[in-house]
């Protein structure tokens, strides 16, 4: 039982991650409707900046030699908004060309991925294949709770996915540009027509998947510090399938299918041999997905004539 | 005979290029690319009738290529070798030229029930779920290779390199290039006759208009079962032909990145188009080929410009980041990739009198 | 025996009644109308009847053959063909691919025959492309054989949506708004026309239509619909001065 629940522990902290990852892919598909597959990528790009940042900030030798806890305060807002701006470079730069001369959406799919590509092999090209680490940015506290131990850093990294949500569920139910981003799911010509440009809403998007991307990157580099120019892709893809089982285009979606994914990775990885991770992983998605096949939160597809 | 010019052509062009083989003009590795352009035409041709014609966005093919490589090489080292596994070689080795081709039928077949796995979810979902379901696929497929021991597990199978042996012991003739170009052959004749008959043409109607399709008497859900079952069949015969020009495979060969490779080809060929993804193929082939060369030219050049600091070498891994660049650009100029959902012999009208495509 | 014979009819989506105890019969080569205000479930009936929507309750019977349940594709090899509201052409398809393709039920043929290009193949192949070319020929659009549906005007597209219906020969055409988007004398063209599709192609025609000109001139009998309900039927002039039907168009002026 004890077990149990140390995984389950485990599992919310897998499934924080994973569901950072998917709400970029659905707000943007929300929006877009178009997969960003560089989104795993931007990820990890967020965490490379992560360490950028925070070596640069702690370096003793260096300008500034903050302490571990202010550096870390301001590591979350810089790659937060650097990574932002990378999500949004590649709309810029990739994408929206491509949309405006009304290219099959697919190519745009494909474009993505090959942005995706260009992010970790580009990293790998110019960092080298070096591995680096970032370095640890808060003091570690083990916390016994019963049987299980929680880290005061699995503890942060839930905490803020959970505070995400709820600032994104906020930003999108109640704000205007919130409001914006759903019509234009519904909607896309109809939404200049209420004076609100498109691009803004689109870029809007991009920054706040981005960004909360970028955040993730920063939670997992701390949570594992060893760097990795393809953690972005594996994770990405990962992300990507429980943004669609929990319904793409859906913030909850993305929550429910990160956690989901987690726990049911977790799970088979401490009761059965880990090899069968994502045999067992994916065939349960699946399933779910046979079952619903628009996703948990996902509307029914209707055909109308 | 004008009207068979160019089949004509394409037979000589075979010939001459197995010839070359033989008499061993050719060297190993320009032959290995040659054959590899070749495995690379099947795999995006067959990709191309589901993302292509049928419109749906399949991202799982390397998972078909994975079942056929490795359903055609355990049948291959069963049939022809003495192996650990199976024991005794079920067949002669002299027979190996000839019961060949049922080799390449079972995997062919073991790929097209794979694709059943995906054809069946496709009858409720479309393009972005099913993207996810094949993605998914893909993992599940090379997941489930890797866990069987017997095989090798993760660290891959060999021995297929016996039965091509086998067979140039019989007779000696560059066998895989042989079986490549048949396999293309095959190939694109199968997916040509297919969609320029009526019934092929309902897995267009599915396409650009599945409520009409479904209402004016096509049976969809059947035109799917066939479209999935046929092109990752095909994407099968691409695995297991890879197998035998190898004699080694393993499972992370075919994981999504050579699934999106095979994207690549299809949407830079254009969508629809058997004559554009084939030049896709070549093309793309051919420029991760050259890319070993120029690279490390570059990386040459650069330093004596001093464009590069002394500590930095430009290596291998630009490839991948040259590639994508290079796409990305094209698609910049030509969204609807190289021909769009023409053939060449659209684009160039002329090509018709030199040309019957039956 | 009735050609086609619906009885009471009732199909819920969700908490949406759309159709309530819908009852109807047509007969070998009659010509008949189905009218109702907007949002009233005539293309519903249409649906249900191509089996797009599996009905909540009721039967449909085709010469003398419970259909509902089959897929549409099996409703349409029996011999009901359908034109849309909204035209559903394959515009990527030639016109002549368009029509051929409505004669998959009648194929013939099956995958393997395809692959090795068999004497069946060839056959069936041939008495296709015959039958579209045919048809084409009978509804003047021969010219256009080629030429891909997108690139026509809309009045062609029409009728190319039509004539892909009548390809599959049908001995029932359900007519979805034909005269959508015509203006008046185009609408007499397209009177004449159906007039003349009845008694070339020797079937039975049921359509829904707005435009009352047409739906006065065709119809031998008339139904009308509001709010999912049969609220009238009968000869199209008894109809007309039905005072529920008129309530039903220009609204109750009791209130």
């Amino acid at each position: 039982m004890e077990f149990f629940l140390q995984q389950c522990v485990n599992a919310l902290q897998w499934g924080s991650f994973y569901a950072l990852i998917a709400l970029g892919y659905t707000l943007v598909y929300g929006v877009l409707r178009l997969i960003n597959f560089a989104h795993g990528d931007v990820f990890m790009v967020g965490a490379y900046l992560a360490f950028f940042i925070s070596t640069g900030l702690l370096a003793p030798e260096g300008m500034f030699g903050f302490s571990r806890e202010l550096a870390l305060i301001l590591t979350i807002p810089l790659t937060m908004i650097l990574t932002s701006l990378v999500g949004v470079t590649l709309e810029r730069v990739a994408y929206r060309p491509l949309m405006r001369k009304g290219a099959h959406r697919l190519y745009v799919v494909i474009t993505a991925l090959m942005c995706g590509l260009i992010l970790e092999n580009g990293n790998l090209a110019l960092l080298g294949a070096s591995r680096r680490t970032l370095p640890e940015l808060m003091d570690k506290a083990v916390y016994h709770i019963g049987g299980i131990t929680v880290t005061n850093l699995k503890l942060f990294v839930v905490l803020a996915a959970i505070l995400v949500f709820f600032i994104l569920h906020f930003i999108v139910t109640r704000t205007r540009m919130g409001m914006a981003m759903r019509a234009v799911s519904w909607d896309k010509f109809a939404l200049p027509l209420m004076g609100i440009p498109l691009d803004r809403v689109v870029v809007f998007t991009f920054v706040l998947g981005s960004s909360v991307a970028g955040l993730g990157g920063l939670l997992f580099a701390m949570s594992y510090p060893v760097l990795d120019p393809y953690m972005g892709a594996t994770t990405g893809w990962k992300a990507f399938i429980a943004a669609v089982v929990g319904g793409i285009g859906d913030i909850r979606g993305a929550f429910v299918g990160g956690f989901l994914l987690a726990i049911v990775e977790v799970m088979v990885a401490a009761f059965l041999p880990s090899t069968y991770r994502d045999l067992y992983a994916f065939s349960i998605l699946l399933l779910i997905l046979w079952h619903r096949p628009t996703g948990i939160f996902g509307k029914p597809l209707t055909a109308k004539i | 005979m004008q009207r068979y010019a160019i089949n004509i052509l394409l037979c000589v062009a075979a010939v001459v290029l197995i010839v070359l083989a033989q008499t061993e003009t050719l060297d190993k590795y320009v032959l290995n690319i040659i054959m590899l352009i070749g495995i690379n035409c099947i795999f995006a041709v067959s990709l191309n009738l589901v993302n292509g014609y049928m419109g749906e966005f399949s991202c799982g093919h390397g998972g078909f290529m994975c079942v056929g490589a490795y359903v055609g090489s355990l049948l291959s080292v069963a049939f022809f070798t003495d192996s650990k596994l199976f024991g005794a070689a079920l067949f002669a080795p002299e027979l190996a030229p000839f019961l060949f081709p049922l080799v390449l039928f079972g995997a062919m077949l073991a790929a097209a029930l794979a694709g059943l796995i995906v054809a069946l979810p496709s009858f409720h979902t479309r393009d972005d779920y099913l993207a996810i379901i094949t993605i998914a696929a893909n993992y599940i497929i090379i997941s489930i290779i890797e866990n069987i021991d017997a095989i090798g597990g993760s660290r891959g199978f060999s021995g297929m390199k016996k039965t091509v042996n086998a067979m140039s012991d019989l007779i000696d003739l560059p066998w895989m290039l042989i079986w490549t170009l048949i396999g293309v052959f095959v190939c694109v004749v199968v997916i040509r006759r297919l969609m320029t008959s009526t019934y092929g043409k309902g897995v267009s109607a599915v396409c650009q208009n599945e409520v009409a399709a479904e209402m004016m008497g096509v049976n969809t859900n059947h035109v799917k079962i066939m479209a999935f079952m046929v092109s990752s069949g095909l994407g099968g015969l691409a695995g297991v032909l890879y197998a035998h020009v190898y004699g080694y495979v393993n499972a992370q060969s075919f994981n999504l990145l050579k699934s999106t490779e095979g994207l690549v080809m299809v949407y830079l060929g254009g969508m629809g188009s058997i004559t554009g993804v084939l030049m896709a193929a070549v093309a793309f082939t051919l420029l991760v080929e050259l890319l070993r060369f120029i690279i490390p030219g570059l990386n040459t050049v650069f330093h004596d410009l001093n464009l590069l600091p002394a500590s930095y070498q430009l290596d291998q891994i630009w490839t991948w980041v040259i590639i994508p660049l290079t796409l990305i650009l094209l698609m910049q100029f030509r969204p609807e990739g190289f021909l769009g959902n023409r053939e060449l012999t659209h684009v160039f009208p002329r090509l018709k009198r030199w040309i019957t495509l039956k | 025996m009735p050609l086609l014979e619906i009885s009471g009819l009732t199909q819920r989506f969700g908490g949406l009644q759309a159709l309530t105890d819908f009852s109807f019969q047509l007969e070998e080569h009659q010509l008949v109308g189905l009218i109702g205000p907007n949002g009233a479930g005539k293309t519903t009936v249409f649906n249900i009847v191509s089996g797009f929507y599996k009905p909540t309750e009721g039967n449909i019977v085709f010469d003398g053959r419970r259909i509902n349940g089959l897929k549409p594709h099996q409703i349409t090899a029996l011999g009901i063909a359908r034109t849309f509201q909204n035209i559903r052409l394959w515009n990527a398809m030639t016109v002549l691919d368009n029509i051929r393709l409505a004669r998959t039920p009648q194929l013939g043929y099956n995958f393997l025959d395809t692959i090795l290009r068999t004497a069946r193949y060839r056959q069936a192949e041939k008495a296709i492309e015959n039958r579209a070319r045919e048809v084409l020929e009978m509804m003047k659009l021969s010219d256009i054989a080629e030429e891909f549906p997108k690139n026509l005007p809309y009045g062609l597209q029409r009728r190319v949506e039509l004539a892909r219906a009548l390809a599959g020969k049908p001995r029932l055409l359900l007519l979805d708004e034909p005269a959508a988007g015509l203006n008046s004398s185009d609408a007499d063209d397209l009177i004449r026309f159906i007039r003349w599709i009845h008694d070339e192609f020797k079937l039975s025609i049921w359509m829904i239509e707005h435009q009352m000109k047409v739906v006065m001139s065709l119809c031998q009998h008339l139904t009308v619909i509001d709010f999912g309900c049969v609220i009238a039927s009968g000869e199209p002039e008894e109809v007309r001065n039905n005072p529920d039907v008129i309530k039903a168009y220009l609204g109750d002026d009791t209130l």
